[in-house]
């Protein structure tokens, strides 16, 4: 009786595995959104900026780490991100530093340009949408002052 | 003191460490303060373990655990972290550090932290590594029969006090070379031991003062290297040496050698953990075996796993991963375990993204015991892991 029970379990896993995947499936096919940004809607000059910082930066945390920090001062993004460099195998180096800075300052001026809205004061500085435009709306403008605030 | 006295005295300190997370939270111009958080929600069902002994020997059920994290940048040479956890061990001071940086390559960091031992422990949040549990060699409570293995070889966090020096050279802009030196107050245990006792160590009701006056040393040493655009490798080797009983004679030596592997989307990682423990022999009935001669003082417990990572769309990764401890030595007479007892664990899983900061963590786990369980017999046993897990 032991062994039968002993023999089971492998057939137990193999089918609770194709459940799992299953049910991750479902899930896949209900939701379409992940941790990180839609590159394809962030303007063209940025995207490898923001590519260089979803690589990075998931090599210890999840992106929603930053993404939600709400963090709007520049300089703050600086100190986070040197912090984060120095980290053991970060694997950051300081012209990625750069690159992760200019993507974070953009994603900054964006949070920032949506407080003022949600305010009702004028925004601050230009700055193009992260969210998808209607499907009417021209796409976001991609000029390099709206690209590094 | 009495324990309605000893009771008090957690609220009150756990009290105090709430202001002040809060005080410091309060806003102001010069510092720059972030809080973040973290979650998570699991439920293991482990359809072959026997019911009536399934608990305390085995979490089969929901486990919590939380935590909530300050980070304060009063400057780039001095920053202040502060982290209060809860799970499996009650509330617990994480880290309360503070770092004061000279330069990348020399920064002093005091107080209460985890040292630096290993590439697991950076990740040992659990909104930050995509399975519910952590690697065997790291475990902290969600292994089956974790009371005869006594857990892992390091169980994960490992917060201690004290002092570490530690830096990152830069070498052209490819390589990167993390060094770290420690001393700090060490595991613990009762009078004549038979190993550490893990929940002593983080317990609090000593304050977190050492229980032997004589500290622990360590260091670590990686290297990463840029192999492309998206691609890096880590090598990494670390130590720790110290004295874990009231007596001061009993050491303990852990050593560890750590891989990652990081291209694109696809992460791999192994990673070996070894820790010689001595233990008391001035008792010799409560051992299962004789004790011999020479060399019977100590165990040797070795753990490893390898693990593969892979980002299949942005929001789903699939894990999978092998990971096993390897114990040989004499053991408690009560203990199932015997001489030499091995247990490797089949892992596969998926983490799903469902918003930005919210994961379902889906897996399996197959079991393979070196030891029959002394009620069942079974020597193969099987888990599965249903959990949410979020950050903030």
């Amino acid at each position: 009786m032991i062994r039968s029970r002993s023999r089971t379990a492998a057939p137990i896993a193999a089918f609770a595995a194709a459940a799992l995947v299953a049910i991750v499936a479902l899930f896949a096919s209900a939701c379409q959104r992940g941790e990180g940004l839609d590159p394809s809607k962030l303007p063209e000059n940025i995207r490898a900026d923001y590519e260089l910082f979803a690589n990075r930066c998931s090599k210890c945390h999840s992106l929603a780490r930053p993404l939600t920090a709400n963090i709007t001062d520049d300089e703050q993004w600086v100190l986070y991100v040197n912090r984060m460099r120095r980290q053991p195998g970060s694997g950051i180096s300081r012209t990625d530093q750069d690159g992760i800075l200019r993507f974070l300052k953009y994603y900054a001026a964006d949070l920032r340009r949506q407080q003022a809205e949600k305010n009702g004061a004028p925004a601050p500085q230009a700055v193009p949408v992260l969210t998808p435009p209607p499907p009417t709306a021209a796409p976001p403008p991609s000029t390099p002052e709206a690209g590094a605030p | 003191m009495n324990s309605t006295r000893k009771r008090a005295l957690r609220w009150l300190a756990l009290s105090t460490m709430l202001a002040a997370l809060l005080a410091l939270a309060t806003p102001a111009s010069a510092i720059e303060r972030n809080f973040a958080g973290s979650a998570q929600l699991d439920y293991m069902f482990v359809p072959t373990a026997r019911s009536a002994q399934a608990s305390p020997n085995t979490f089969d059920g929901f486990t919590m655990e939380f935590a909530g994290k300050l980070a304060v940048d009063f400057s780039d040479k001095i920053s202040a972290n502060m982290k209060v956890c809860y799970g499996c061990h009650g509330f617990e001071a994480d880290m309360m550090y503070f770092d004061l940086r000279v330069a990348d390559e020399l920064n002093f960091r005091v107080g209460r932290f985890s040292p630096s031992f290993g590439a697991f422990n950076l990740r040992h949040d659990p909104a930050n590594h995509r399975l519910s549990d952590k690697p065997l060699p790291y475990d902290m409570g969600r292994m089956l029969r974790m009371r005869e293995w006594k857990l892992g070889v390091l169980p994960s966090p490992f917060p201690d006090n004290g002092l570490e020096v530690n830096g990152t050279k830069a070498i052209g802009e490819s390589v990167a070379l993390d060094y770290a030196a420690y001393v700090v107050s060490g595991f613990k245990a009762a009078a004549n031991p038979t190993d550490i006792d893990f929940s002593l160590s983080h317990s609090a009701q000593a304050y977190y003062v050492d229980d032997n006056s004589r500290p622990t040393f360590g260091g670590r040493a990686s290297l990463t290297v840029k192999l492309g655009d998206t691609s890096d490798l880590t090598l990494g080797a670390s130590t720790m040496y110290g004295t874990y009983d009231p007596a001061h004679d009993l050491s303990y030596l852990i050593v560890g050698g750590d891989a990652t592997l990081r291209f694109d989307k696809l992460n791999i990682r192994a990673e070996y953990l070894g820790r010689r423990t001595e233990f008391a022999t001035n008792q010799p009935n409560i051992f299962k075996y004789a004790l011999a001669t020479s060399n019977g003082d100590f165990s040797m417990k070795h753990g490893a796993y390898f693990e593969v990572e892979e980002g299949l769309t942005p929001e789903l990764d699939l894990v999978g991963r092998v990971d096993g401890l390897f114990r040989v030595g004499n053991v408690e007479a009560s203990s199932e375990l015997n001489r030499r007892s091995s247990v490797f664990r089949y892992t596969l899983g998926t983490a799903y993204a469902i918003e930005r900061g919210l994961r379902i963590k889906l897996s399996t786990e197959l079991w393979e015991f070196s030891d029959p369980d002394t009620l069942t017999g079974r020597k193969i046993e099987l888990s599965m892991h249903a959990a949410v897990a979020g950050s903030f």
